[in-house]
């Protein structure tokens, strides 16, 4: 990077957590602490809940597919604002009426104490491997593509983001957030610009958007029913709503970000402004995913987009059948470039004739390189089996690297850094709360001061970012660790979800028949989710939250019918 | 969903009731969704 770039970067991150640190300079006993004084506005919370989510990977990784598989995977969050709704209907009134500190201090009122440890459990297993996954799934792709030491890099994430979290606590994370936001839709902004500019000049942004469309990347919405499709409506119907519902309403990072609001219209808001932004703001990171398509069609691109990859096989005996593979790459490119041309002409002309017959041709190209692409992939395996072949993650780096003007490339790369702080300092404060409400105070040392919570607080969060950093810097180790935790939200969130539908909407079920139930729900699904990785079933992970809730919902009925019956039995 | 508002929670800004906003966030998710099913048919 560039003098310039670095400045940027440094400057932008340093000023976020200054200004964090300054908001949350007076914060003083546990309740501040762990929820601001619920003193957030609507905004500040909506802000807050977008940028514990989307995390850097999220701005990574979300282009790249779109680069490789068009927009589909905006369907994925078709089920948010739904929940949102859901949410702010049933289920937020009831946190403020218990002035809860965590969503599991609930279940125990409702059901009983071991019901409360099981969530509280399972939400810090889940968590806690997420938050490392959160640090080291950003660090592997920048220190790939930018050459930094992956070490140092998961050091400055973590150290930066421990540092004001442990200081400020959950105010520190809503106020740093805000300023994140703002900085990750800036930046994404300015990136979609400068790639409309680099298009060639007789391409207009209508004949890019027309070009993407023909080459079946505006792909949006698919109404056809696949229980092994990952991303259709039927999926994110269901399914994504199910899990939306049990990360916003019992996961404790979403939890804390809205229960420090000023009231319950506040937190109401908050959540609707969630809904309403969400979906729109994943279509456009998606877009700019499918303007880089356009841009690669024009512009040359690389064989393989993480140049370390192809860098492994330079200097050894797969370098001649690289170089062929590379010459074959350019020229399918050259070929392809005229024909997307030809495609464009078509489409002004608006002859359907000459419109499919450039598609055909268009189409054929992509599909030749896309063979030699995977023929790439194939050769890296050969030289080394533990390769990671997949570069879609790398696709945005690379054209953020390569193609922004010096001083943007550093923006982008502070809203990378922002996105994975912002989901980072969520986790670990989450973490540090559940720990120490659900479990030290509740069950450990009940009566101690409240400076001593906040000091337990304190080396808690300093705890679990140390856990993070850890499981992040192990997580090499590891083969397909990213994807199976990406996954495992899926099989924890069901059961917690099938918990909490319980207690709130089936009151003649008790802790007796609900915790057993959640036990034998989340074997089951654990058993799917190992059936289906070995290829026995084939059911699309989201389909897992709806399995689990459901399960939990239908045990808990037939074991309270069977303890009620016992009782009236025996009396 | 609540019939009644409670007396003593706040109504909503821009909207009366809180159901009023609610059926105004799914119906814009709606349309949104609507508009992704146009863009789709048109380009397939």
């Amino acid at each position: 990077m560039a003098t310039l770039d670095w400045i940027v970067l440094v400057g932008t991150l340093l000023a976020i957590v200054l200004y964090g640190l300054w908001k949350t300079r007076n914060v003083d006993n546990v309740q501040s602490y762990l929820l601001g004084d619920r003193e957030l506005k609507w905004w500040t919370i909506g802000l807050s809940i977008m940028a514990t989510q989307a995390s850097a990977i999220t701005f990574l990784s979300t282009p790249g597919q779109a680069f490789d598989d068009g927009m589909r995977f905006a369907q994925f969050y078709f089920g948010l604002p739904i929940a949102m709704v859901i949410l702010s209907i049933f289920v937020i009134p009831i946190y403020y009426r218990l002035k809860v500190y965590t969503a599991y201090e609930y279940l125990e009122g409702r059901f009983d104490l071991r019901t409360r440890t099981l969530t509280a459990i399972l939400f810090l297993v889940q968590r806690g491997l997420a938050a490392g996954i959160t640090i080291y799934a950003p660090a592997i792709i920048l220190s790939t593509i930018m050459e930094w030491d992956l070490f140092f890099t998961i050091l400055l994430i973590g150290l930066v983001v421990i540092f004001y979290t442990v200081f400020g606590g959950t105010n520190a994370v809503s106020q740093t957030q805000k300023q994140q936001m703002i900085v990750i839709l800036g930046g994404m902004f300015v990136a979609f610009m400068i790639i409309l500019f680099r298009l060639p000049e007789d391409v207009s942004f209508g004949d890019a958007v027309g070009l993407a469309g023909k080459m079946g990347k505006l792909n949006i919405v698919d109404f056809e029913f696949d229980l092994d499709n990952r991303y259709n409506m039927w999926s994110a119907m269901l399914g994504g709503t199910f899990l939306f519902l049990s990360y916003f309403g019992t996961d404790q990072s979403q939890v804390q970000r809205y229960l420090s609001g000023k009231s319950l219209t506040e937190s109401r808001l908050g959540l609707l402004f969630n809904g309403i932004f969400k979906v729109p703001m994943q279509f456009m990171i998606l877009f700019v995913g499918i303007m880089v398509f356009v841009f690669f069609e024009f512009t040359q691109p690389p064989l393989h987009f993480n140049d370390a990859n192809q860098q492994k096989l330079v200097g050894t005996s797969y370098e001649s059948r690289y170089n062929e593979l590379q010459e074959q790459h350019n020229q399918v490119f050259e070929d392809k470039r005229l024909a997307a041309r030809e495609l464009i002409t078509a489409i002004r002309s608006d002859n359907e004739a000459t419109i499919s017959q450039a598609q055909t041709k268009v189409t054929a190209l992509q599909a030749q390189d896309k063979v030699l692409r995977t023929e790439f992939k194939e050769l890296l395996r050969e030289q080394d089996p533990d390769s990671d072949t997949e570069d879609n993650d790398y696709v945005f780096i690379y054209f953020v690297i390569n193609y922004l003007p010096v001083g943007l490339v550093g923006l982008l790369i502070a809203v990378i850094f922002s996105a994975a702080m912002s989901s980072t300092a969520s986790e670990i404060n989450a973490l540090a709360t559940t720990s120490v409400i659900d479990l030290y105070r509740r069950q450990i040392r009940p009566n101690a001061s409240d400076q001593h919570y906040l000091s337990v607080s304190k080396w808690m969060t300093i705890g679990w970012g140390l856990i993070a950093l850890a499981f992040a810097a192990f997580a090499s180790l590891f083969d397909n660790l990213i994807e199976a935790v990406n996954i495992i939200g899926s099989v924890f969130y069901g059961t917690i979800l099938g918990i909490f539908l319980v207690a709130f909407f089936l009151k003649r079920v008790g802790g007796r028949a609900v915790f057993p139930s959640a036990l034998i729900a989340e074997a089951i699904v654990i058993t799917v989710f190992m059936l289906d990785k070995a290829d026995y079933l084939h059911i699309a992970y989201l389909w897992l939250n709806l399995i689990g809730c459901v399960l939990v919902v239908v045990l808990s009925l037939l074991s309270q019918s069977l303890i009620s019956e016992r009782k009236t039995t025996a009396g | 969903m609540h019939s009644k508002e409670s007396p003593q929670e706040e109504r909503p800004p821009v909207f009366k009731t809180w159901k009023q906003l609610y059926i105004f966030v799914l119906v814009l998710h709606a349309l949104i969704i609507f508009l992704f099913y146009l863009i789709t048919r048109a380009y397939s």
